[in-house]
């Protein structure tokens, strides 16, 4: 699905900066990976890379072996609107429009039928259970609705590849609770690769596989087992291990 | 560093943040110096020019000041709007209220100094354009020579320092304490989506609908009773087209999913309604001021177009003389030849008599032989006619001036010709059979022409006079000095000379109609300027929401389409509507005069419209590329 290939980042400026260097890393197809690393190891910008937002300064990135990057402007537009779908922290929904409205809006500016759309928008919104909330505006529901409004928008194409940049960072527990049990659902149901960034050891517990990274390289990688619990705690002591910061829990714990 | 010297870096090293502010003020100040030295030239003032004229050019200076103030203060509030971040992060710093007014206090007028200074030195250098221009439009014998001007200088640079220290300390006032988490927060806090009322939507509408039923419908005097009225019927309604009306157009759409959930419409619309809230406003302000820019340049260049056009009705020929009973007829005459000679100027010249008969009631009519008409018709290129024995011609002369002709709506021709059957003393009668207009002959009656053999059977005239007319023959005009000097002799003894009165209106109306041209182009620059700023609030944004869309794949060409329209409804929303204002006003003047400004209107509305386009491309494009960099 999704292969990235010794991957580098520099940052030019007056002070250049090396954000990334050689980074390998593949994900099958209906793989949950998890990206860690404490704040400034690259893990956002890898996403943006893989997101195809930003290039990579050396190696490449294949999505479906293909390489986006290589893609003119328009079709690269196309691409991420079609093939793949977004959740970001701070939900980027637009707040001058309804819920449904934002979850079609991928689909509108691809000039969908409306009868299509509503159809679509339907169905998400039962998997999801936002379907009451579906003509409300953005300021007038909570934070995990939210979320799951903007979860709802970037499935409602089904894309191969969904990216999610820290999506529980927002929320508080019983809501960050909810979004990744979606978002496992998710996966499991629609077999949908996930790639997600997160500093939160409760969402990584989630994933099938768990990269860290640190100062822009590599550092470890963890799978997941049958037990999520388990999961959870060797997520915690590898981070202890990276000597990761302040967000993480104490090492004494273990 | 200083309290003082953080204000003033605080402008220095963020040039791009007052760049706007600091031009719009630059502008102002230099549209006022260029005014002042028009207004106080030399050659202007003095023995030069009437005292009313001056009277009138101080007045206008007056409304560019009144103007002026509140152009910079909007522009000024408009963007400490935009800078409440800045305040907000300030007195989290420990920053009191007191020291944020001083601090902007203190920028404002660095600002406006610096804006003073600029603007007087950018007018130095655009005042020989001025000076250019309005020698042209004005008729001044000697040229507008380059002077040295220091009066304008004080008088500019103490208005404006006056000018800019009341805004400054009105503008710290404005500063009322806010909560600082409302100053941190201010932008991301939703207005809410404004909601229109139906009653005003539906009154919006009456109101715009009978303003312009009444300016159309009124006519002749009519129309100065009607003025007021329907000024503020229609303000009113403006206001309440943008507040009301086009909010309840705009959610109207927004319902119809077919049309907003297509393609970009979702994010053009969306936003729409949303600040169309702070657009009302605006619009209302741009679209009233550019009213008054279009209708007032309008008024002023279609009455000198009615006046020219009157002057021509009445002087078919160069010049004319039609003696007035003077006894001096061979030697004006004589004169007149002799001076056109002495000049080298050929002329063809042509001598009628006119005979007038006293009808019962002892009004005079005038009755022509056809071959006298037709020479002075041939000589002045107009029509030559053909009038048959016992078929006489009943012309009627169309003066716009004195209401005469054009219109026969109320009458049919044939009814006309048979009110106009005429007997004479001697059982003479006339039957005319066609109804010809023409200003060919000096009456401002209706006239009759009748074939030569009939004329020979008719009584003799109560009056007979004799009417001469000089034509140029090339397309050449008579020198200036030749036509003051034949009409300050002759012009109480009746010579007429066209080009000599267009002469003298257009000089007297010269300056009315600089002083108008260029208050109609401060309103309409200005109004273009209002746009600009309403446009720039939103930019950030509009980034934000841009750089969300484009994550989820957002073309370029889509971005650049739904920015193109969103800066299009902006500019041409309000303008659209002032144009349709302006072009109802100049048709309730043109009914006034009942001379058709069509062509005039069209001109200057078009005109407008064109300047408002090129506007339009040069805001886009510093737009998009803004929009588009932030997406990098």
């Amino acid at each position: 699905m999704l292969k990235v290939r010794q991957v580098s980042k520099v940052y030019e400026g007056k002070v250049s900066y090396r954000a990334l260097s050689d980074i390998n890393l593949t994900v099958e197809d209906s793989e949950f990976v998890g990206i860690m690393g404490p704040s400034g190891s690259g893990k956002t910008t890898l996403l943006n890379m893989i997101a195809t937002i930003d290039e990579p300064t050396t190696g490449e990135i294949l999505i479906n072996g293909k390489d986006p990057n290589r893609l003119k402007k328009e079709k690269l537009a196309q691409f991420r609107r079609r093939e793949l779908g977004f959740v970001f922290q701070d939900f980027n929904l637009l707040h001058t429009l309804t819920v449904e409205e934002n979850m079609v809006l991928p689909l509108t500016l691809d000039g969908s039928k409306v009868s299509e759309m509503k159809k679509k928008a339907k169905e998400i919104a039962e998997k999801l259970g936002i379907t009451e909330i579906m003509n409300k505006r953005t300021y007038e529901i909570s934070g995990g609705q939210a979320q799951r409004a903007a979860v709802a928008r970037a499935m409602i194409h089904t894309p191969k590849l969904l990216l999610a940049d820290e999506p529980t960072g927002n929320l508080d527990s019983k809501s960050s609770k909810d979004v990744m049990e979606m978002l496992e659902a998710i996966n499991e149901k629609e077999k949908t690769t996930m790639l997600l960034v997160t500093h939160d050891p409760q969402a990584a517990s989630y994933c099938n596989r768990v990269v860290f990274i640190r100062d822009g390289k590599f550092y470890s990688e963890i799978h997941r087992g049958n037990n999520r619990q388990a999961f959870f705690q060797k997520i915690i002591d590898t981070l202890s291990l990276m000597g990761g910061d302040s967000n993480d829990f104490s090492s004494v714990r273990i | 560093m200083t309290f003082r010297q953080f204000a003033f870096n605080n402008v220095i090293r963020n040039k791009r943040l007052y760049a706007a502010y600091f031009l719009t003020s630059l502008f102002t100040v230099m549209v006022f110096f260029t005014f002042s030295i028009f207004a106080s030239h030399p050659q202007l003032t003095g023995d030069n020019m009437d005292s009313y004229v001056s009277f009138g050019m101080n007045v206008a200076a007056g409304i560019i000041y009144v103007f002026s103030f509140f152009f910079v203060l909007y522009s000024m509030s408009s963007f400490l709007q935009s800078r409440k971040k800045e305040f907000g992060l300030l007195m989290i710093q420990g920053m009191s209220m007191k020291q944020i007014r001083s601090m902007v206090f203190l920028e404002n007028m660095f600002i406006g100094l610096l804006a003073t200074i600029g603007g007087i030195g950018l007018g130095l250098i655009f005042s020989k354009v001025i000076l250019l221009i309005a020698e042209n439009v004005l008729i001044i014998e000697n040229e507008l020579p380059f002077y040295f001007p220091t009066q304008p200088i004080l008088l500019t640079f103490g208005c404006f320092i006056v000018l800019f220290f009341l805004i400054s300390l009105f503008v710290s006032y404005i500063l009322r304490s806010r909560k600082l988490i409302d100053l941190i927060k201010g932008d991301k806090k939703s207005k809410g989506e404004p909601k229109a009322n139906l009653f005003l939507t539906i009154l919006a509408v009456l109101l715009l609908g009978t303003g312009y039923a009444v300016a159309l419908i009124v006519e002749g005097l009519q129309v100065i009773f009607a003025m007021i009225p329907v000024v503020i019927v229609v303000i009113i309604g403006t206001y309440l087209l943008f507040t009301q009306l086009s909010v309840s157009i705009i959610r109207r759409l927004k319902k119809k999913e077919n049309v907003f959930w297509y393609k970009t419409n979702m994010i053009l619309f969306s936003d729409l309604s949303f600040r169309m809230k702070d657009n009302a406003r605006s619009f209302f302000l741009v679209a009233i001021i550019s009213t008054v820019a279009f209708s007032a340049i309008g008024t002023l260049y279609g009455f000198q177009s009615y006046i020219t056009a009157g002057i021509k009705q009445v002087n078919q020929t160069t010049i004319s003389y039609q003696d007035y009973d003077t006894g001096n007829e061979q030697a004006n005459v004589s004169y007149i030849a002799e001076t056109l000679q002495g000049a080298n100027i050929d002329m063809d010249k042509e001598r009628v008599t006119l005979h007038y008969y006293e009808l019962p009631d002892e009004t005079l009519v005038l009755i022509t032989k056809e071959s006298d008409y037709n020479r002075i018709a041939g000589l002045s290129d107009n029509e030559i006619i053909q009038v048959e024995d016992g078929a006489p011609a009943l012309m009627e002369p169309e003066m716009i001036f004195l209401n005469i002709g054009g219109d026969n709506s109320g009458q049919q021709e044939a009814e006309i010709l048979k009110d106009a059957v005429l007997e004479l003393d001697g059982g003479t009668v006339l039957e005319p059979v066609q109804l010809v207009s023409s200003n060919v002959l000096p009456s401002t009656t209706k006239y009759y022409v009748v074939s030569d053999q009939d004329f020979e059977n008719f009584p003799e005239p109560a009056i007979e006079e004799n009417y001469y007319a000089w034509q140029e023959t090339e397309d050449s005009e008579i020198p200036l000095g030749i036509a003051e000097k034949l009409n300050d002799r002759l012009s109480t003894e009746g010579i007429r000379i066209g080009q000599y009165e267009e002469y003298v209106v257009n000089k007297a109306y010269g300056p009315i109609l600089f002083v108008g041209l260029f208050i109609g182009i401060v309103f309409f620059v200005s109004s273009g300027s209002f746009l600009y700023f309403r446009l720039y609030s939103d930019l950030d944004e509009d980034k934000k929401k841009f750089q969300a869309i484009t994550k989820m794949g957002l073309t370029e060409k889509e971005l650049k389409k739904v920015l193109n329209r969103q800066t299009a409804l902006l500019f041409f929303a309000p303008i659209f509507v002032a144009l349709i204002h302006g072009a109802v006003a100049l048709t309730a003047l043109s009914n006034m005069f009942f001379y058709s400004l069509v062509k005039e209107s069209a001109m200057v509305l078009g005109l407008f419209l064109a300047i408002q386009i090129v506007y339009f491309f040069i805001v886009r494009f510093y737009y998009i590329r803004q929009v588009k960099q932030a997406l990098q």
